[in-house]
């Protein structure tokens, strides 16, 4: 027995001994690995640019409430909320509270995602291959500027709404954070600075991108989004030949508009229409948009008859919704696994053609022709001629739940209705712009923020 | 019930009441005159047979008292009336001694009966106190311990011990979150001394820090402990100041509790067998409008929005079900409740020889929850073992064995969880009568799962046709060796193991697709392993020397590693709903492993006590603790306490004064640490979890600190413990500053960073209290009558966070000097008597540095101002005890004031619509309607989003005092139990949570939604206390039950 005992005390005595116990503290973490190891070879650069793609899933981003935000604060009666969430009911009613949850996951989402592009194109050096490091730096610089692209368009007053060079935008992160000083309280950029940013990320990435790059971002995507920022700041002419460019790749419209949107099944591949979307699988990403829209899901939208009666009689488009006697939805995201058309050819030609007759000219195509491609898919019979307010309603009916509505609103100085008071709050209301979060304008005493807030 | 007293009187005429009793009590210390004559009775020459009963001065009958012939190892148990029969030799006494009582030695004389009454020991001082590794006697005692035994848990219809010590500890603050069975507890020892860390105490079972870690896969958090039998528990100890924790080190601040099992004793083999069963219903239920004025306040509601009177008529009778709007009035809040019954069976088995001493015990408890399939049932098996090998060796064996089968619900933010039924209108049917099945299961017009009607979720269709299955099977057991060296010195060795297996399974059918998505079926299974080791070895030394030189020992090392792993997979697409598992999904949806990485920790430890004659105290004890949750250069921490008593009434001018029969004054200072941390804080994290559709792809994780080092508490703590009148009145008195500094707290960054938080040692916060406790035995003897009265105040403040506010959910935030969970935001100024809108003060500082207090209708345009506090001022308990003859009555009391509830769901349910369709509250009808009306609910309008927004106008005072137990027992006599061939029988009944005195209209002041308090962040969980979110009320419980012995 007092072997026993000797035995136990001169295990204790061994537990006590400094070195042994040391190693037994050396305790590393499994199922996460340092940050110093994570960025060592170019397949790590690659993961991290992969990584970059998924953080657009996230509902905060593609995920479904950009696009929901922003048709929600355009909306002047097409559309009523009926879900149980407060947040998008402030963004209907346009009053938005300081303390809005999605105003913050929105901006949060938006800086994470271009953190890690940022820690991608600061490791661009790992990566080997010449093709391999162009490409990479490209897809890096499109997903952050289409990132501060919505942002911008979201966080702050619009382009055509007084001094873009004045009126404070967000504030432009290039590099990737290790670690925080008060160096990271930083203040708002101007409008116009991050739309410098934005146009030298997309117009690098333009170049740099493979014509066919798989599921990932290519070199017609990066002229889409330019398209969009060009519009959005009225600069027609460019925005016609950003368009026209991303028209040039292999793209054809889909014979079926709805289609386009639901083909029986749940997973959707990209269609030749597609120019760039969100991926989505029953394992990785959420398509929100079927949450919000689908009639099989919460259906938190319910389509109003001022909707549906801008729809011409024999537009297939006016056939993606269901009418119940409680509600009517639209079917546009039925598809619960279905990919978000981020970019869709449709789009660019509507662009291409508004461009080219705010312009005068006729890149590529005629206005005319361009509308009538567009018509022609959805059953609808060719015209003779267009107007602005043509392609206008032509784009708003194509785009719609897409996410479209606010920029377009704003670009064109449109009104959208008060759904309390019926009033008309202007396309340059404080009221359309989100607020700087709460938890931001907690932290940060350097940001400014916006009016009314 | 809920009454509309005020609390706080209520609790002073209760004081009152028995201040004023305690002047009688003079005449019964008769008793103890009485028993001194006992000791001059004759000899007896041979083996005489003795029998009698044992009494306690705050109770009736004592069981489970042992009765040993003074001198021998023959003895006996009292039984459940205690009872007791011995044989004993010539000039024997008996020694009676139990924990919780002052031990007595009894002359037996000639006499054939014996009958004794053991004083309660709130203040003995030869009674041994369980302190970390190892007891003390409580007259050396300098630290600050408050003692619990068995009376005060078991036989409870609770599932977890703490929640039945609730209100008897001061400065121990208990608080079930919901009314939910098996969910997570919040304790708080003085107070909470960390904003982004652990703030629960330390738990230890039978010298071995158990797992408490919440393995809930929802935020609705778990409670491990409720895996531990309150019936097995003997004693309870809560180490509070530095002196008794600081041997507990870096896991020391938030206190420590002590859990003693029960133990065998010398005598013959004892068999309890106990049954018990009842029923609960919730505490409160709201008022909620009934049909009428739901179609009176929405059509209002409606009008002022503009819509047509036929858009309302239809509308009402698409809620109706496409009925007549006149034809139903349910009262959905009702629907979210069952009947539920409660049963629990107990046997137990104790004994044991001079050598080899054994308690065996089970369990079986079977509770139905307030909310409807709300079920929790535990099996429990107990095997303590205590061997003596040879005079100097000892070894045992603990193990305690438990299932727990929880079916759960939904956390408190979930459409499916049974309280959001509130939302309904009670225009809709419970059956839909197009398709009599439950409303919201089939579509009548295509036939299909119905997706749009009720207007809101149906969350009786998820009980339909789901389940949530949490099952647990726990081994927690060590085994040890003491070996006695010389009489005063011995060496023990302790190796314990927790092992906890967790499962959890979900099943959503076709029926709940509305909710769970259109997937034919929703299946989820989780299964976790959380294991932990702990080795304890230690010497203790023990020696009076020179008779005034008492010098107490101990040192040793301790080490511990501990994991937690687990995997979980998610399927869709069943052939029926009659496949329900994992097994049956034809889709995969996600799966994921889950690997903590595990954590270790080293220790070596001491505590050196010494007694100057019995009098003069001084104490020590220091532990250094390395953790592999800290950076390398910072491993290490070294935590340390001294203090010094003095017990005055040792000294000769008051030794024998029966009038102050106990004085003493302790003091102690401390630094104790905290390393409730997850195990990698201090590193720089990618993580490779963000594949995109199958493509490998990875990011940051998080931003770490190498610097990162422990939170470290400084407390002081001073006491004075008193007994007058031989201790008829006694209690103790402490008054204590604990100062963090060098918080551990999970600051946040801007997010423009990539980033939400980083952990960095920053900010200080203060906990500072008093607590004082009085039990004063107003009666002794035949009729007893014992009153237990304690008292805290704890003041929490932040008092530097080195940065900004810690915002929380709704207006809960850390917030530089406030207390932690302060509610910050607009101030609500009531409705504007000329068109009914909501205003709030403006509340900006003007130029004279006063408050702008014009109001404003804009939410956005009133600056934020402190307007609430979740933490009590003051908290406390009164226990008063009676027995007379066999029957006992025990009452205890508790009450917490001056604290506020947030209360969440009110900006949907308590806004005349102005936020949907959900039904409102009655206090809505009180709605402006006219200009001039003076109101402060805002003017109806649906989807107005008038007055909606998070503020004053949802903080609610949070007082309440609570009738928290009543027992009534009555234990047969001996004579008539023995007839049933029995040692002894007791019958009783009780309720928990009788009556509860609050001004608050919600369902329950003690409240605490599980949503936003079980969250992965730790400081959003210390942060958002005290908020209400459709969280359920707390049961009320009666139960009937019988305990025999034989």
């Amino acid at each position: 027995m007092k072997k026993l005992v000797f035995g136990l005390l001169a295990a204790c005595l061994a537990t006590g001994s400094v070195t042994s116990c040391n190693n037994k503290l050396n305790v590393v973490p499994v199922d996460s690995i340092d940050a110093g190891n994570a960025l060592s070879t170019s397949d790590d650069v690659q993961a991290a640019l992969v990584g970059t793609y998924t953080s657009l899933q996230s509902i905060d981003a593609y995920g479904g409430y950009i696009q929901f935000i922003s048709d929600l604060l355009a909306d002047d009666g097409d559309i009523t909320f009926v879900g149980t969430f407060s947040n998008p009911y402030q963004f209907q009613r346009k009053t938005i509270r300081r303390d809005n949850g999605n105003a913050q996951s929105t901006w949060g989402r938006g800086y994470a995602t271009i953190n890690r592009a940022n820690n991608v194109l600061a490791n661009l050096d790992k990566v080997t291959a010449a093709a391999s490091k162009t490409r990479t730096e490209g897809e890096a610089r499109f997903l952050r500027a289409l990132t501060y692209f919505d942002l911008v368009r979201l966080y702050a007053r619009a382009w055509n709404d007084g001094t873009p060079s004045a009126n404070p935008g967000v504030p432009v992160v290039t590099t990737p954070t290790s670690t925080v000083t008060d160096a990271n309280l930083l203040a708002r950029n101007t409008v116009a600075e991050v739309y410098t940013q934005v146009i030298a990320d997309l117009t690098a990435a333009e170049s740099q991108l493979p014509a066919s790059n798989g599921i990932f971002a290519n070199k017609y995507a990066a002229a889409a989004i330019l398209s969009r920022v060009y519009l959005q700041q009225g600069r027609f002419t460019e925005a016609a030949a950003a368009a026209n460019r991303a028209t040039a790749g292999p793209y054809m419209l889909n014979p079926d508009y709805d289609t386009e949107f639901y083909q029986g099944a749940d997973l959707l591949a990209n269609t030749a229409e597609d120019i760039f979307t969100i991926q989505n699988s029953a394992q990785s990403g959420i398509n929100q948009l079927n949450v919000f829209y689908g009639e099989q899901q919460r259906g938190d939208i319910s389509i109003n008859d001022q909707l549906l009666n801008q729809f011409e009689a024999g537009d297939d488009r006016a056939g993606l919704f269901t009418v119940t006697t409680n509600q009517t939805y639209s079917n546009k995201y039925d598809a619960q696994y279905g990919s978000v058309k981020l970019i869709r050819l449709a789009e660019m030609y509507l662009t291409r053609a508004e461009g080219n007759f705010r312009a005068g000219t006729a890149v590529g195509a005629t206005p005319l022709s361009d509308i009538n491609r567009v018509r022609a898919r959805v059953g609808l019979p060719a015209l003779a001629t267009v107007t602005l307010p043509i392609i206008l309603k032509e784009r708003k009916l194509e785009l719609a739940f897409e996410g479209f509505r606010l920029g377009d609103l704003k670009r064109n100085q449109e009104s959208t209705t008060d759904p309390t008071t019926g009033a008309p709050v202007a396309w340059n209301s404080p009221r359309l712009v989100l607020p700087i979060p709460l938890a931001e304008i907690n932290v940060n005493p350097n940001l400014v923020q916006n009016p009314g807030y | 019930m809920f009454l509309g007293v005020d609390p706080l009187q209520f609790c002073l005429f209760n004081f009152n009441f028995h201040c004023m009793k305690m002047k009688n009590f003079t005449h019964y210390r008769l008793l103890l005159l009485l028993l001194s004559c006992l000791l001059a009775a004759p000899a007896w020459a041979q083996s005489q047979a003795v029998s009698g009963r044992v009494l306690g001065s705050d109770s009736g009958a004592l069981p489970g008292v042992t009765v040993l012939e003074q001198g021998t190892t023959n003895g006996a148990t009292t039984g459940a009336d205690g009872t007791f029969r011995l044989s004993v030799g010539p000039r024997a006494s008996l020694v009676f001694s139990s924990v919780g009582y002052a031990t007595q030695t009894v002359a037996v004389g000639s006499q054939a009966t014996v009958n004794v009454t053991l004083q309660a020991s709130a203040t003995e001082l030869s009674e041994a106190v369980v302190v970390g590794y190892g007891t003390q006697n409580k007259a050396d005692l300098t630290g600050s311990v408050t003692q619990l035994s068995s009376k005060d848990v078991g036989n409870q219809p609770v599932q977890s011990f703490e929640q039945s010590i609730q209100g008897k500890a001061a400065g121990v603050f208990i608080e079930s979150g919901s009314g939910k069975l098996g969910q997570g507890i919040r304790v708080r020892v003085r107070g909470v001394s960390s904003i982004s860390g652990d703030t629960q105490p330390l738990y230890v079972v039978d010298g071995i820090p158990v797992l408490a870690d919440n393995l809930s896969s929802t935020s609705g958090a778990t409670n491990p402990l409720a895996d531990i039998n309150p019936n097995d528990i003997e004693s309870i100890n809560v180490l509070k100041d530095a002196s008794a924790t600081a041997i507990y080190g870096s896991r020391a601040t938030n206190g420590v509790v002590i859990v003693t099992t029960k133990r065998g004793r010398v005598g013959a083999t004892k068999f309890t067998v106990a049954y018990q069963t009842g029923l609960s219903s919730p505490t409160h239920t709201r008022d909620f409008l009934n049909a009428a004025q739901y179609t009176e306040l929405l059509t209002e509601a409606r009008n002022n929005n503009g819509s047509s009177a036929a858009s309302t008529a239809t509308r009402l009778r698409i809620i109706a079900g496409d009925q007549d709007p006149t034809s139903y009035d349910t009262d959905w809040q009702h629907q979210a409740f069952q009947r539920a019954p409660f049963s629990q069976y107990d046997l137990s088995a104790s004994g044991g020889s001079e050598k080899t001493k054994f308690f065996i015990s089970g369990q079986y408890s079977d509770q139905n929850g307030i909310l409807v399939s709300n079920r929790y049932q535990r099996m429990n098996a107990r095997f303590n073992l205590d061997h003596q090998a040879t005079d100097k060796l000892t070894f045992g064996v603990n193990v305690g064995a438990t299932r727990s089968v929880n079916n759960r619900l939904p956390n408190d933010n979930a459409f499916s969880t049974p309280m959001q039924i509130v939302a309904l209108s009670p225009l809709t049917p419970v059956s839909d009568p197009r398709t009599g099945q439950p409303v919201g299961a089939i579509d009548p017009a295509t036939g299909t799962y119905s997706t749009n009607f009720p207007f809101y979720y149906n969350p009786l269709l998820s009980i339909a046709g789901g389940a949530y299955t949490t099952t647990v099977y726990r081994l927690l057991g060590n085994v040890y060796a003491q070996y006695k060296f010389t009489p005063d010195l011995y060496f023990r060795s302790e190796v314990g193991i927790d092992f906890t297996n967790y499962n959890e399974d979900q099943y959503q059918g076709r029926i709940t697709s509305r909710n769970s998505g259109p997937t034919n079926g929703f299946s989820y299974n989780a299964a976790q392993v959380n294991a932990k080791l702990v080795v304890n070895n230690y010497l203790n030394y023990h020696k009076t020397f020179a008779e005034q030189h008492l010098v107490d020992v101990t040192v040793g090392t301790a080490y511990e590693q501990g994991q937690v792993t687990g995997n979980n997979v998610t399927g869709t697409q069943f052939a029926s709903d009659a496949y329900r598992t994992i097994a049956n999904a034809s889709s995969i949806t996600a799966g994921s492993s889950f690997n903590n990485g595990g954590n270790t920790l080293v220790s070596y430890f001491g505590r050196l006590s010494y007694a100057y004659a019995g009098k003069y105290l001084v104490g020590g004890s220091a532990r250094l603790d390395g953790s592999s949750r800290f950076g390398a250069n910072n491993r290490y921490g070294l935590f340390s306490a001294g203090s010094l008593g003095w017990l005055i009434s040792e000294e000769d001018f008051l030794k024998g004064n029966t009038t102050l029969s106990l004085l003493k004054v302790r003091a102690s200072i401390g630094k104790t640490g905290n390393q409730g941390f997850g195990n990698f804080p201090s590193r720089n994290l990618f993580t490779g979890t963000s594949g995109y559709v199958g493509v490998p792809g990875q990011s940051p994780l998080q931003l770490g600190n190498p610097d990162l080092t422990w939170e470290s508490t400084t407390q002081y703590d001073a006491g004075l413990e008193y007994g007058f009148f031989d201790n008829r009145i006694s209690g103790e008195f402490d008054i204590y500053l604990k100062n963090t500094n060098g918080l551990a707290l999970n600051q946040p960054v801007p997010l423009t960073t990539g980033f939400g938080s980083i952990f960095r040692n920053v900010g200080s916060l203060e906990n500072k209290g008093i607590e004082f406790t009085l039990t004063t035995r107003n009666f002794v003897g035949d009729f007893a009558w014992t009153t237990s009265f304690n008292a805290a105040i704890n003041r929490n403040k932040i008092t530097n966070l080195n940065g900004p506010s810690i915002l929380g959910s709704n207006l809960s935030r850390a917030q530089e000097g406030q207390p932690l969970g302060v509610f910050v935001g607009p101030e609500y100024a009531g409705v504007d008597a000329a068109n009914g809108d909501a205003l709030y003060y403006s509340n900006a500082t003007m130029a004279d540095g006063s408050l702008d207090r014009s109001t404003t209708n804009d939410i956005n345009g009133a600056t934020y101002v402190v307007v609430g506090n979740p933490n009590p001022t003051w908290t406390g308990g009164i226990t008063n005890t009676f027995s007379y003859k066999g029957i006992d009555l025990t009452a205890t009391l508790v009450g917490v004031f001056g604290n506020q509830i947030y209360d969440g769901g009110a900006q949907y349910y308590s806004v005349a619509f102005n936020n949907g369709y959900d039904n409102q509250t009655t206090d809505q009808l009180n709605r402006w309607r006219n200009p001039g009306d003076i109101t402060d609910v805002p003017k109806a309008y649906l989807f107005g989003g008038n007055g909606t927004g998070a503020s004053s106008r949802f903080v609610r005072q949070g007082d309440y005092g609570r009738l928290r137990t009543v027992l009534l027992g009555y234990n047969l006599p001996s004579s008539v139990a023995k007839r049933g061939y029995l040692q002894s029988a007791r019958v009783f009944v009780q309720a928990l949570n009788l009556l509860t005195f609050t001004k608050y209209k919600g369902w329950d002041p003690e409240v605490s939604t599980d949503y936003l308090t079980g969250t992965g962040s730790t400081s959003q969980n210390n942060i958002n206390q005290g908020t209400d979110f459709y969280t359920a009320p707390q049961a009320r419980t009666f139960t009937v039950g019988v305990n025999l012995g034989f």
